[in-house]
């Protein structure tokens, strides 16, 4: 399949991940369950969209729902939850800590990624971060002389990262 | 009993956005349908947009009439393809319950306006009717 079209075919949907997340954080104080009324409150739509995106999380077996129409996390939905909880949870710890990306743009950020990066990606990022704060002289340096690195392209705009475009005026021209 | 007006506008602006996007599910819904039975369900669709379009007028001006300006907030991506008669009902008596239960939830709130009361019993007959109308056609 091609790279761009892995976006499209992620089982796991942004929108399916915060429902999701929303019957965690709603079930907390009640035992895992949560009322469609509650999750629709979470996520700010209506309680028509919820319970219609419900019947999709059913179906792949991310949720159980009882008869009073009550709704919980299957345990492959739990697993689901944490998985992008712990995705999110290291992509913002990389973007704050080590790019100093200020916090609520790490906050963005990281939930847009959190379910679309892959479990291998996910694991090599909490190693790398294992590292970086690990007692290895050289992880704090790195960290250190990253803080204090002023970069400066040079006048060809070109280098081992750019390869003949400067990514930072492409980026800085885009503006997204 | 005293009712707290701002809250209640909330819950009417809330109403509103579950019967503004139950129109818009199933004026899709409605050319979604494919096979003999599309002609069967036109009447079905054309009464339930007119209907929930209907209700949100009316929820609109209770709204006006507590001095207020609806406020419309609807987060909806209508896709989908080809799809029959029975999924159809299913997903129609999904969103007709999840409004019941809405207005139902909002008539506590209410209790002791007598215009307002009157207005949300109203709609929780008419929408149980529409649940049951639905829950039988899916027998």
């Amino acid at each position: 399949m091609e790279t761009w079209k892995e976006f499209e075919a992620n089982e796991l949907t942004h929108s399916a991940a915060h429902h999701l997340i929303a019957i965690y954080e709603v079930g907390l104080e009640y035992g895992g369950w949560a009322r469609v009324s509650d999750i629709a409150r979470q996520l700010d739509i209506t309680r028509g969209s919820v319970s219609i995106n419900l019947r999709a999380l059913k179906k792949r077996g991310w949720v159980d729902t009882d008869e009073h129409h009550m709704v919980k996390l299957s345990p492959k939905g739990q697993k689901a939850v944490q998985a992008v909880m712990a995705k999110k949870a290291v992509v913002k710890t990389f973007l704050s800590n080590v790019l100093n990306v200020p916090e609520a743009q790490a906050e963005i950020d990281s939930c847009k990624v959190e379910h679309l990066i892959s479990q291998p990606t996910g694991e090599q990022l909490v190693h790398f971060m294992r590292f970086l704060v690990s007692e290895d002289p050289l992880a704090k340096q790195v960290l250190a002389r990253f803080k204090n690195f002023h970069d400066q392209c040079p006048d060809s705009k070109t280098c081992e990262v750019c390869h003949g475009h400067c990514l930072i005026e492409e980026l800085q021209h885009a503006g997204l | 009993m005293n009712i707290d007006r701002t809250e209640v506008v909330e819950d009417l602006n809330r109403l509103m956005a579950e019967e503004l996007e139950a129109f818009l599910r199933y004026f899709q819904m409605h050319y979604r349908l494919r096979g003999v039975e599309r002609l069967a369900a036109d009447k079905l669709f054309e009464e339930g947009t007119r209907e929930t379009l209907e209700h949100a007028e009316m929820i609109a001006k209770q709204i006006r009439a507590l001095g207020h300006i609806p406020e419309i907030k609807i987060d909806l991506e209508l896709k989908g393809g080809p799809t029959n008669l029975q999924d159809a009902l299913a997903e129609m008596l999904e969103v007709e319950r999840q409004a019941l239960d809405a207005y139902k939830e909002v008539l506590p709130r209410v209790t002791g306006d007598t215009m307002l009361e009157d207005f949300i019993r109203k709609q929780i007959s008419v929408e149980t009717e529409h649940v049951q109308e639905i829950a039988t056609l899916l027998e």
